[in-house]
């Protein structure tokens, strides 16, 4: 059974990308997010491709694959590509379906023609990011 | 020696953060922006004291030092203190010059209304954020 709007718009907020995201953009960023079905076996993404979008696991699972190697196993809540939908590097690594899944996906020109009519989005998102940079160099801190 | 104005919006017409602006716009920015030179060895930026400004490398290199270590360097077209204005905390690192630098300086309090008035320009900032996200965290492991 699709999400609503509202459903989308509350599972993508999870994401630390968009913390501290008003409603209204929370709203306009779900109807540009689609959902996507997978079979087991289909690759989500593939490393080495251009990054187009995130996702984030509403139905399933995933493995996370570099080579033959299997970095991890991803479930329902968890998300990848989150930085790839502003940036579109390469992906670093493939994601397989472990099973029957469906993504909730949000392609970054969506993500762009949005921040191009919001942009209180956009300055909330840097924001978001500038205080995780903040954060990671403060970790290497003895 | 200061570049002539045309010189200058030529500069900043190639610096990838303006690339999106039409050329009446980039003279904008240079207009809304002061030009500032700085000397080899001027820290612009110190850890941890206030004082705020959002600078665009125009020509010349800065380096980056937290507790004395050197952590990057940024060059022609980076852009830098935009963390301590949109976090409101003082700046966690130095920022040195390590030859003669030109720049554009923002004052901390307009760059956000720069911003919005420039979203092509916020959009390209927030590309160079998530791409110094992912080697900030890549360091990590």
């Amino acid at each position: 059974m699709p999400l609503s709007t509202e459903e989308k718009a509350s599972a993508l907020a999870r994401l630390p990308l968009f913390q501290g995201i008003t409603d209204e953009s929370m709203t306009r960023l779900a109807a540009v997010a689609g959902e996507q079905e997978f079979a087991v076996g289909q690759f989500i993404v593939r490393q080495g491709q251009v990054g187009t979008g995130l996702y984030l696991i509403v139905g399933g699972s995933v493995r996370v694959m570099r080579g033959a190697d299997e970095l991890a196993a991803l479930g329902v809540g968890d998300f990848f590509g989150e930085l790839s939908v502003i940036d579109q590097q390469p992906r670093n690594a493939s994601v397989q379906a472990a099973e029957s899944t469906i993504v909730l996906a949000l392609a970054s020109w969506d993500l762009l023609a949005l921040l191009e009519s919001d942009p209180a989005l956009a300055l909330n998102m840097i924001k978001g990011l500038v205080a995780r940079i903040r954060a990671a160099g403060e970790q290497h801190r003895h | 020696m200061a570049m002539s104005q045309q010189e200058l919006v030529d500069t900043l017409s190639g610096l990838a953060l303006f690339a999106d602006l039409s050329r009446p716009q980039v003279e904008a920015v240079a207009h809304k922006m002061t030009e500032e030179s700085y000397p080899t060895g001027q820290r612009i930026l110190r850890q941890g004291f206030t004082g705020t400004g959002f600078y665009v490398i125009v020509d010349g290199e800065v380096a980056i030092r937290i507790d004395g270590e050197e952590r990057a360097r940024l060059g022609k077209g980076d852009f830098f203190g935009e963390m301590s204005i949109l976090l409101g905390e003082p700046p966690v690192a130095d920022v040195v010059t390590t030859r003669q630098l030109r720049v554009l300086h923002l004052g901390g309090p307009e760059l956000e209304g720069f911003l919005r008035d420039y979203p092509p320009v916020m959009y390209r900032m927030l590309k160079t954020i998530a791409m110094r996200l992912r080697n900030a965290s890549r360091w990590r492991s």
